[in-house]
């Protein structure tokens, strides 16, 4: 076989032979089994927060974590050990002129149709499971199209930080050790569960959750809700022979809608505006955390080479 | 019960003294144990270095490198919480990270020691004594006559202590350039290890015609993979490698397309199917210039040749050890390369599959290709091969040429009928070897220079 030796597969050409890959993988390798996972969790939160999401702000932001903690477990998920699991048959083909670009690239488009699949479940089972979505969207004409955006960016940011996770260890024990923390940082900092002050409040910039939960509140028009939290602690507090009193007297009198909408008045978050700006910012820092990852990804397998036997 | 201030100075500072000693006595231990392993004794001053040189004489350099940083982190901790501001958020900081270096210091000083019981032949509950008693059993191994290693460190030296600069000089000209072939011109292979430069190989002078199916032999470390890896360009020595007289280093992303390297694992996607690994094979390593058609007789031509036709729409992780072994091979194969590098292809084969495989290699390397082969069972198809090249350990463990030939001449060269007895003639002692590496080493030198 004479074979002329001049002109070999570039990035962009490789790229379908590794599409081609992945997509198999999904069909033979059971990658496939992320999607049903991924309904079966949403179902979950849509017992839970269904009744209340979108509905008081106590719901919205409570559903909304969980809307986005539901988003970032299936993107951990999906590639975290994606690439790690076959870095030896990478240094190989890397050997053989396969461009890390391509491989990455391929994975990166592969990774971003999983996540698109995976918000549509999503999104169905939401909508199915009865929660309550606002009726006005705000930045595209559908809703429903507003918050699948939202959840996909999510879900899309957290699969290219475990791709770069992926990618910068040698095995899949590693990188499955690595996942709690990646999880807790994302917990931690998206600014739900701890009050952040200080260096710490910069910090939360740095997590995709953060963006998600304000992205989603203010969809949701959260400001414009009522709150119960104060009602809910004063009808526990009934015990207070004056404050049973109170209680009664604002039932009687039907006083109770104006008191829960003045409560929601002073709960108000500016961070969470509801505003075609505010939430397109949101977008953007999720899509920024998309590219930088996948940046680092690609810089980080391009050390493949560098493993030791 | 208020405890007057000057007790607690007092008990202060006969912990600082105690301290103070138990350091005196670890240090001087540790210079007897390093002069009993032929380290230099100074060693055990430097902290940080200590450590790691006691890791060389265990025989874990791992952990002797881990514990040689942590001891530098551990420093600086102990300084700042020394002078540092107590009620500071970072001295709170540095307190939690000295917590976390204990830790591992801890589990790698256990390790360490647990392999110097090994190195001096004890038994290795004493690593307890080690833990709980460091200065002590330090003064004892390091003094008394009763604890002796088992064998000295290996130092690694640019020195040669077999060739001398002549004859390095006379075997690096022995070898001429030539239009086709493979040239290997390789000075030496060092890596860095920490504090010290690691020769892996050294002074591998030869070439290889077109045509040849050459068997590369030789122990467990003795560079077999190293020495391929500096020839395919993947792992750059300081060498000059000349494939059909282009230089495979500064031409490698051109070359690579004529080398095909078959790994000793198979790595291989197991969720593909036959062909459709060979297609994309075939799709990176064929230029673009290569009709569709053409790619596509290539990939049926290759799956006949390597008896894999009937199981193309099978998956690979179906196949068997053989078969998913000529897959791998096949998937070099399909670039037509003109050396063709395999890394063990019959580790796991029985005989009769090994054979055939060896025939099949002796089928590329008749067509006019460089075949180069590391087994460790070569006798079974040895009559296959035109040429062998014998790979030996010298006392540094050094990877060095010990002979490169016909293998008829091997066998006469090293008086010993079968490869097998060859490899067990040059290596080391503590191998089950004869040890006898070094004197064919010169041997071989002297004939090449005399030629």
């Amino acid at each position: 076989m004479n074979i002329p030796k001049n002109k070999y597969r570039g990035r962009l050409a490789q790229i379908p032979i590794y599409l081609g890959k992945c997509f198999r993988q999904f069909l033979f390798q059971n990658d496939w089994k992320f999607l049903p996972m991924s309904g079966l969790i949403a179902i979950l939160v849509s017992v839970v927060t269904g009744a209340n999401m979108f509905v008081t702000m106590e719901g919205t932001s409570q559903g909304a974590f969980a809307m986005t903690c539901v988003c970032m477990w299936n993107g951990f998920f999906n590639s975290i050990q994606s690439i790690c699991r076959e870095r030896p048959i990478i240094k190989r083909e890397h050997r053989s002129g396969m461009h890390i670009f391509s491989y990455m690239s391929a994975h990166i488009i592969y990774q971003a149709v999983i996540c698109v699949l995976e918000t549509v479940i999503m999104m169905a089972v939401y909508v199915i499971g009865g929660m309550h979505f606002p009726t006005e969207p705000l930045i595209t004409p559908w809703v429903y199209l507003d918050f699948g955006i939202t959840l996909f960016l999510v879900t899309f940011a957290a699969d290219i930080i475990s791709l770069f996770i992926s990618s910068l260890v040698q095995s899949t024990t590693t990188a499955m050790t690595l996942m709690p923390f990646l999880l807790i940082f994302q917990l931690v900092f998206s600014g739900f569960l701890f009050e952040l002050s200080g260096p710490l409040k910069k910090l939360a910039n740095l997590s995709i959750a953060h963006y998600g939960l304000i992205s989603i509140a203010s969809l949701a028009d959260y400001n414009s809700q009522p709150s119960v939290l104060l009602w809910n602690t004063l009808f526990k507090l009934r015990s207070i022979e004056e404050v049973d009193l109170l209680v009664h007297y604002v039932e009687d009198e039907g006083l109770l809608n104006t008191i829960l909408a003045k409560s929601g008045e002073l709960m108000q978050e500016p961070a969470y505006a509801h505003t075609a700006e505010n939430v397109i910012g949101c977008w953007g820092a999720l899509i920024v955390f998309a590219i930088i990852f996948a940046v680092l990804a690609d810089f980080a397998l391009s050390f493949v080479d560098k493993d030791h036997r | 019960m208020n405890v007057p201030v000057s007790t607690f100075d007092t008990a202060l500072t006969l912990i600082l003294i105690f301290l103070f000693f138990a350091e005196i006595t670890w240090i001087v231990g540790i210079w007897g144990i390093f002069r009993k392993f032929g380290v230099k004794g100074w060693w055990a001053l430097i902290p940080g270095g200590r450590k790691y040189w006691l890791g060389r004489c265990a025989g874990d350099i791992n952990s002797g490198r881990v514990l040689c940083i942590i001891d530098f982190l551990l420093l600086f901790c102990h300084s700042y919480l020394l002078f540092g501001d107590e009620n500071s958020t970072p001295y709170q900081g540095v307190e939690i990270l000295t917590m976390l270096l204990a830790i591992g210091y801890f589990i790698y000083s256990w390790r360490l020691y647990s392999r110097l019981c090994v190195a001096f032949g004890k038994r290795r509950w004493q690593v307890v004594l080690w833990i709980c008693f460091p200065s002590i059993m330090a003064l004892i191994w390091g003094w008394s006559d009763k604890y002796q290693p088992v064998q000295k460190v290996n130092i690694y030296s640019n020195s040669d202590p077999v060739l001398s600069v002549q004859t390095k000089k006379a075997l690096a000209e022995s070898v001429e350039d030539q239009k086709t072939g493979l040239v290997v011109r390789l000075k030496y292979r060092a890596v860095r290890d920490f504090l010290t430069r690691r020769y892996l190989l050294r002074d591998i002078y030869l070439s290889i015609d077109p045509g040849r199916m050459v068997l590369l032999l030789g122990g467990s470390g003795a560079g077999k993979t190293t020495l391929v890896n500096a020839i395919i360009g993947y792992e750059k020595a300081n060498a000059k490698i000349l494939l059909n007289d282009k230089d495979v280093y500064s031409d490698y992303e051109l070359m690579k397309y004529d080398i095909g390297f078959v790994p000793q694992l198979d790595l291989i996607r197991g969720n593909d199917t036959v062909m459709q690994t060979l297609i994309d094979a075939a799709l990176l390593r064929l230029p673009t210039t290569v009709p569709t058609k053409k790619i596509d007789e290539s990939v049926k031509e290759t799956l006949e040749k390597f008896g894999l036709y009937s199981l193309r729409y099978n998956l690979v992780e179906k196949l068997s050890g053989g078969q998913r072994k000529r897959l791998s091979i096949a998937m070099e194969y399909i670039s037509d390369p003109f050396l063709f590098v395999l890394d063990e292809p019959d580790s796991g084969l029985d005989g009769v599959v090994s054979r055939d495989l060896f025939k099949r290699l002796r089928a590329i390397a008749d067509s006019g290709k460089i075949v180069l082969v590391i087994s460790h069972t070569p006798d079974r198809a040895i009559d296959l091969f035109d040429d062998v090249i014998v790979l030996a350990k010298d006392s540094r463990r050094t990877g060095r040429l010990a002979y490169y030939g016909s293998v008829n001449d091997a066998r006469e060269f090293f008086e010993r009928p079968t490869m097998e007895q060859i490899l067990q003639c040059v290596n080391q002692k503590d191998e089950g070897g004869e040890g006898r590496a070094e004197e064919f080493i010169a041997k071989y030198a002297e004939r090449q220079v005399a030629k």
